[in-house]
């Protein structure tokens, strides 16, 4: 437990440290969603919706692309011999959840700034969120790690990983049109558990096969 | 198999197959002969796309092989 | 001559040609495509002028139908005139009250010869009630017997009324997904394989099987397409499940580029392994649970029957299951040519560097 946080607040410093990327990434959300009030001026709640998850999806794989192609061979034979896979997988995971959840955080502020703020259902739009980045980021995590010791990695992070994302994507469309009372659906919870099981499911498969891929 | 050659195959596959159904869907002529006696040839045109693209990938495999040989003859 | 492992290739071939012989020629369930009129009133005597589908009216000697309302309500025709094979007149003398206070109601034509067997045509007359003539000397619903049905004679497969003969696509449009998904779990099998023991010849198996599904998948793709056309009028629906195969098939063509990309072989194979599993994996809920919460056109959807009941019927069955068996060897034995043409591929270079 100890370890995990450790390599968590590492991730922290390094992110911390190149302040240029960091602020980067927080500006691109900025200017998109200032590029779609100019155009847009007013916008509906499904095409709100329809914005937000695109924008945060496209900032997130930015970010998280980052994220592991920044480090160099040795720093990874250095962690090899320093920490066991399961205690950085975790760390790992940990954090870009939370990082693509602040991503999120401030694109919603951002967006609600310019746009206005249509959810009516906040309970089950922060649940979804939530669920989703969760599957988001646990799948840009694993692409992340097949894609980084290639020189095209972020081309092939975006083939790899898009195609993974889409299911996930329609189902938060979905919880978030019926948070935003768009369309009506008694049957959201079971979206939900849904995406909950994928979450699962997903979490599962990453940590049993991270320490074959960390082999390499 | 490099990305050029995946490229060509996917490209190779779409194109013959949308080159078989066109000219029996693109005209209302067509649709009708398909419509004809209890929609049978859409039958027919199901198990042709089948064994067309089933003929094209053996082709190719077929066209593969091919090359592999030359090679061994040069070699020797 | 026959060298041995040959079996199941030959067994795949004959096995196929047996679905091609028995899915073409065995003839579809007698059927009726069209009604005139289509509604009437209480009180009328209607005269139906049926179209049938493989019928055989000129031929029948005694030729029954009903119009049947539900379980116990019917009345029986007055006469049957066939003019042809595949024409009847049928007049009925409807009866002046409904049974409860609906304004229309939906009646089910039943027909029942000695050639053709008995055979229902489900919505085929929308019956409303005229209430001027409503007295209390109407004719009452008899409550009619229905029973001694003629049976049809020998294997015949279900008639559907959009479907008609496009039933027999089961064997070849579902069949190849079917075959498709045994090749991948095939695929997913080797490349666990591979992880287990890195023996490179497994990243060949596991590479071939997932292409040839691949090439299932893009072929299920295409003729779905077509079948879709001339059934459902559209190349394309949004439908829950055309979708979801459609981001199935890009995982897996994004599977062949990642295989496709030029590192050390060994490292390929390794990506290519674990990017595999984890595909089929999140392919799972993609195919198998997502689409059953949704509506569908498809069997097997939004309460529809699903396969099984009576979409797929025995005598579907005879030839359904074969058909999938048949894919399948057929997709192992081009499987198993790549990986033999690889093989040698990878021998010869090897002993040239």
């Amino acid at each position: 437990m100890n370890r995990i946080s450790e390599i968590f607040l590492k991730e922290l410093v390094v992110e911390f440290r190149q302040k240029y990327a960091l602020g980067g990434i927080f500006l691109f959300s900025a200017t998109i969603v200032f590029l779609v009030y100019k155009v847009f001026n007013q916008v509906s709640g499904l095409e709100w919706s329809i914005m937000l998850w695109i924008i945060t999806l496209f900032a997130g794989l930015n970010a998280i692309v980052k994220s592991f192609v920044q480090e160099k061979k040795e720093t990874y034979l250095y962690y090899y011999s320093l920490f066991n896979p399961l205690e950085l997988i975790t760390a790992k995971l940990i954090y870009n959840v939370l990082f693509l959840g602040l991503l999120f955080i401030s694109i919603l502020i951002f967006m609600s700034l310019f746009l206005g703020f249509p959810v009516k259902d906040p309970f089950l739009f922060f649940l979804g969120s939530s669920l989703g980045l969760t599957g988001i980021a646990i799948i840009l995590t694993f692409v992340s790690l097949i894609a980084n010791s290639e020189q095209s990695g972020s081309t092939l992070m975006s083939v790899l990983s898009i195609p993974l994302i889409l299911p996930i994507m329609m189902l938060l469309l979905k919880i978030t049109a019926v948070s935003l009372r768009l369309i009506s659906d008694t049957s959201v919870d079971q979206d939900v558990w849904m995406l909950a099981g994928i979450d699962a499911i997903m979490l599962g498969t990453v940590i049993v096969l991270f320490p074959l891929l960390w082999r390499s | 198999m490099n990305s050029k050659s995946i490229r060509h195959y996917l490209l190779l596959n779409i194109t013959w197959i949308m080159l078989c159904i066109l000219p029996l869907t693109s005209q209302a002529q067509g649709l009708d002969f398909l419509r004809s006696t209890g929609k049978i040839y859409t039958v027919v045109v199901v198990i042709a796309i089948i064994f067309i693209g089933l003929a094209i990938y053996l082709i190719r495999l077929d066209n593969k092989l091919t090359k592999l040989e030359n090679h061994i003859k040069n070699e020797q | 001559m026959i060298q041995k492992g040959m079996w199941w290739k030959l067994s795949g071939i004959i096995i196929f040609l047996y679905v091609l012989w028995g899915g073409l020629t065995i003839p579809l369930r007698p059927g009726i495509t069209s009604i005139t009129p289509s509604s009437a009133k209480t009180g009328d005597t209607v005269t139906l002028k049926a179209t049938g589908y493989n019928t055989h009216f000129a031929s029948v000697k005694k030729g029954r139908a009903w119009l049947k309302l539900d379980s116990i309500h019917a009345i029986k025709s007055l006469d049957w005139q066939s003019t042809d094979d595949n024409h009847v007149s049928l007049r009925f003398v409807l009866p002046q009250t409904l049974p409860n206070a609906s304004e229309v109601f939906p009646l089910h034509l039943i027909i029942d010869n000695e050639t053709d067997g008995a055979f229902v045509h489900p919505n085929a007359l929308f019956l409303s009630s005229s209430i001027e003539t409503l007295s209390f000397d109407a004719i009452p619903w008899t409550k009619h017997e229905l029973s001694q049905f003629n049976d049809h004679q020998g294997i015949q497969f279900p008639y559907r009324s959009i479907l008609n003969e496009t039933i027999r696509n089961t064997f070849f449009h579902v069949a190849l997904w079917f075959a498709m998904f045994l090749l991948l779990i095939f695929g997913v099998y080797y490349s666990i394989q591979y992880l287990r023991t890195a023996d490179y010849d497994f990243d060949r198996k596991a590479s071939a099987y997932t292409n040839i599904a691949v090439l299932y998948g893009i072929f299920g793709i295409v003729t779905g397409s077509v079948w879709a056309k001339f059934t459902w009028n559209t190349f394309w629906t949004n439908d829950v499940k055309l979708n979801m195969t459609a981001i199935a098939l890009l995982i897996y063509l994004a599977y062949i580029i990642l295989r496709g990309m030029n590192y050390d072989q060994d490292k390929r194979a390794r990506l290519a392994a674990i990017y595999n599993i984890f595909a089929f994996i999140a392919l799972i809920p993609l195919v198998f649970v997502i689409p059953r919460m949704t509506d569908s056109l498809h069997p097997g959807n939004g309460g529809n029957p699903a396969l099984g009941g009576e979409d797929l019927d025995h005598t579907l069955r005879m030839f359904f299951y074969p058909s999938i068996i048949a894919l399948f060897l057929i997709g192992k034995w081009i499987a198993e040519l790549t990986i033999r043409f690889e093989r040698v591929k990878d021998y010869f270079y090897l002993k040239n560097t």
